[in-house]
């Protein structure tokens, strides 16, 4: 009897020790599930609630419609709750899945599956980029998306080759130490993020997705750049090479121009002035043999001295500016030049010179030389006669300018006072001054016209210079009969100051009234000293000069200025003279 | 009047598309959001696959069934997967949840719409070739193997493999 309850006996016990068989009840896990990346496949589940050292996990893996159900010995040690099937699941995305089912085992028992909650298939695959390298270039953040290129997929599986179509990426960027408040989507793996003007730190992450397919995808890992200012950029390099050159430009441009223009261009003669010499005021003449000569003057020259120049007086007026009330007298004659050196013209003139000339010189102590022009005529050089109807007797001393014309208008030089009430004896008390005519006694009654003949220039004549000299070469038989040229000699004392010399241009500008000549008593031999010390100009004044009341108080010009004739005048630094002249009238004025 | 000869005229015209262009019929043009297909099933899915307890057994998902279908056959395949579904697997499935018969619903009546669109094009017996005729036996054999609750169940868990199908077919015949 018992060997026939063997057999059943048997057949009992294999079948509660056959697969799937528990020897009691042991829980299975409660759950399954896949986690996918691309070409990175974990399957997990739950653990049971009361499991011992001894229980693990048996994971079973199928194609889905291929091939049956294969174990994974991998999966399932000790007390893991997760494996990775990624060797056992390569074909993924060319299938239509897997299947996975997870059990319980502890010991000899063993628990029912638990089958994955769904199938794994490329649908449940989550979408995760490799990276994200960023680059700044000219205020553009430059972000260029690393696909996944896992190790383990199939030669030609690749994340492109899978999702051809439809990738998209949503880029997130916040700036440290914000949040990321905002995204934008691209359809490439090569993006630009503006970033107008700004500095400092700024990271970006991306997730992708495919737009025709319900994938998820989740964030990558912030990647950072730092933003700085970048001033040597290539578009600030342009502008600034650019503005250099449109500033060079111009000023290369001058100065070849500038350049160009100083070598071709000459100064035109007549600005072309002979510097002076400072000592050429008290330099021996220009010509050396000629420094102690006296030079005659010429009859013929001392003819065209109108009588009534002589007479009138002489009152300066401002080159620029100025109008002066009255006409101006001027020389007919545009040139006046002293003669040769062999002529002894002061001699001559003391030993018997024209009537009319010596009349005009010995009448003329105040007036000068001159032509007999009418004011009319122009002053350029400034110094311009009085009308002989005007001023008959008053004839002012006057220096005609070399190149000067006697016609024209009437210019802002030496204008002799019109003075209506010209008296020869007047003219006679001035006479001494030679050169210098001013007004006399009666100037100060007439205001007006003193003033105004203060105003200026004085003009200085060779003529009256001649008669002053030669009255007193006559008194004291001085050299000038010898011939020599005549000297033109003051004898105002040096240390009162000499009258200012006439300008360059023959003018020789007077004071107001309130200056006064030194006293007329000059001692002859003072004559032959000023002479000396002046050999060239030789101009002396002595004798009376006129009135007592007249005086030169204040030193009317540098020592070294002295008015000379023509074109020694010529020669004169005007500025020399006329200088402190003009402050002084700038002064009045 | 003008409004039937309009229809007249665009049905004339749509036959003869589909009549001179043959290789476009076969490949069915189907103008349907197949993403709004595939967002409906993922959201079923898990309480679709869940259910199914063969797991080894399908019904679609053969070896290579529906990869050995060609190009002219997938038309006429396409058409009578469609019935497939229609007729047996969203008539046999029993859904007590709501939220999963609506998206079951959903599913269904974008398939109506593909079936319409299918019938403009497609003559009402397509010519089957060898392999499209396996293919399509096989589906309804295996569908006739299993259980009507359980066969339903799975070949709604295989609605994925199906829409793939689908849609591969779809971007082959229109590389956009």
């Amino acid at each position: 009897m018992l060997p026939h309850l063997l057999v059943p006996l048997a057949a009992l016990l294999s079948l509660r020790l056959g697969p799937g068989t528990h020897g009691s009840e042991l829980p299975k896990p409660p759950e399954a599930w896949f986690e996918a990346e691309f070409f990175h496949h974990i399957l997990c589940w739950l653990p049971i609630s009361n499991q011992s050292k001894s229980t693990y996990y048996e994971v079973q893996l199928a194609w889905y419609g291929r091939s049956p159900w294969e174990s994974l010995p991998n999966c399932g040690q000790a007390l893991e709750l997760c494996c990775d099937v990624t060797m056992y699941t390569l074909h993924l995305y060319r299938s239509n899945g897997y299947r996975a089912k997870v059990r319980t085992v502890d010991g000899s028992r063993y628990s029912n599956w638990t089958f994955a909650n769904t199938r794994l298939s490329v649908d449940d695959v989550t979408l995760k980029v490799d990276s994200v390298k960023l680059e700044m270039h000219e205020g553009f953040i430059f972000g260029m998306i690393q696909l996944p290129r896992p190790q383990v997929a199939p030669p030609g599986d690749t994340y492109e080759s899978i999702f051809t179509n439809f990738r998209q990426y949503e880029i997130a960027i916040r700036k440290v130490p914000g949040s990321f408040k905002s995204s934008r989507m691209v359809d490439h793996e090569n993006f630009t993020f503006p970033i107008p003007g700004e500095v400092g730190k700024f990271c970006v992450k991306v997730k992708p997705s495919i737009s025709s397919r319900t994938n998820k995808g989740i964030w990558s890992e912030e990647q950072c750049i730092t933003l700085t200012k970048q001033y040597f950029t290539v578009t600030n390099l342009s502008i600034f090479f650019t503005l250099i050159l449109l500033l060079c430009g111009p000023l290369a441009y001058c100065l070849v121009l500038h350049l160009y223009v100083r070598r071709r261009g000459t100064l035109p003669a007549v600005l072309v002035f002979e510097k002076p010499s400072p000592s050429i005021l008290i330099s021996k003449p220009p010509y050396p043999e000629m420094q102690d000569a006296i030079q005659p003057l010429h009859e013929e020259t001392f003819l065209k001295v109108s009588p009534e120049l002589r007479h009138s007086d002489l009152h300066g007026s401002m080159n620029i500016g100025f109008s002066s009330a009255k006409p101006s007298l001027q020389m007919e004659e545009p040139q006046f030049l002293l003669p040769a050196p062999h002529t002894q013209a002061c001699g001559a003139l003391g030993k018997g010179e024209p009537p009319d000339l010596q009349v005009s010189c010995s009448d003329g102590g105040s007036s000068g030389s001159g032509s007999s022009g009418s004011c009319s005529s122009s002053t350029d050089s400034g110094i311009c006669l009085q009308e002989p109807g005007l001023n008959p007797g008053s004839g002012p001393l006057w220096e005609q300018k070399v190149g000067s014309t006697s016609q024209g208008q009437d210019d802002s030089g030496i204008s002799l006072v019109q003075n209506s009430e010209g008296q020869p004896g007047r003219t006679q008390n001035s006479s001494p001054l030679g050169h210098i005519s001013l007004l006399g006694p009666e100037a100060p009654a007439e205001e007006d016209p003193a003033t105004a003949a203060f105003q200026g220039y004085l003009k200085q004549t060779r003529c009256t210079e001649e008669k002053t000299t030669i009255a007193a070469c006559l008194e004291e038989e001085t050299p000038l009969t010898d011939g020599l040229w005549p000297q033109f000699r003051t004898c105002l004392d040096p240390e009162a100051g000499w009258p200012p010399p006439g300008l360059a241009k023959g003018y020789l500008k007077q004071d107001p009234p309130e200056i006064t000549l030194a006293p007329s008593g000059v001692p002859p031999g003072q004559c032959n000293q000023m002479t000396e010390e002046w050999p060239l100009l030789g101009l002396t004044i002595c004798g009376d000069l006129g009135p007592s009341d007249w005086s030169f108080t204040h030193d009317l010009a540098p020592q070294d200025g002295v008015a000379a004739p023509g074109g020694l005048l010529g020669s004169f630094d005007s500025d020399l003279v006329t200088q402190p002249q003009i402050s002084s009238l700038y002064s009045s004025e | 009047m003008k409004a039937q000869c309009a229809s007249l005229w665009l049905l004339g015209t749509t036959l003869v598309l589909c009549s001179v262009h043959t290789p476009a019929l076969r490949r069915c043009p189907l103008f349907v959001d197949m993403h709004h297909l595939e967002e409906s099933f993922q959201e079923i899915k898990r309480a679709v696959q869940t259910k199914d307890t063969l797991q080894i057994i399908t019904t679609l998902s053969t070896v290579e069934i529906l990869r050995s279908i060609k190009p002219t056959d997938v038309c006429c395949v396409t058409k009578n997967l469609l019935e497939f579904y229609m007729d047996r697997v969203f008539k046999d499935h029993q859904e007590l949840k709501p939220q999963i018969l609506r998206k079951i619903s959903s599913i269904a009546n974008s398939f109506l719409y593909m079936q319409k669109t299918l019938r403009q094009c497609v003559h009402r017996r397509c010519h089957y070739s060898e392999e499209a005729t396996h293919a399509t036996r096989t589906v309804h054999d295996n569908y006739d193997l299993l259980e009507i609750p359980s066969a339903a169940i799975k070949s709604l868990g295989e609605l994925d493999v199906f829409l793939a199908w689908i849609d591969r077919n779809r971007r082959e015949a229109d590389p956009v």
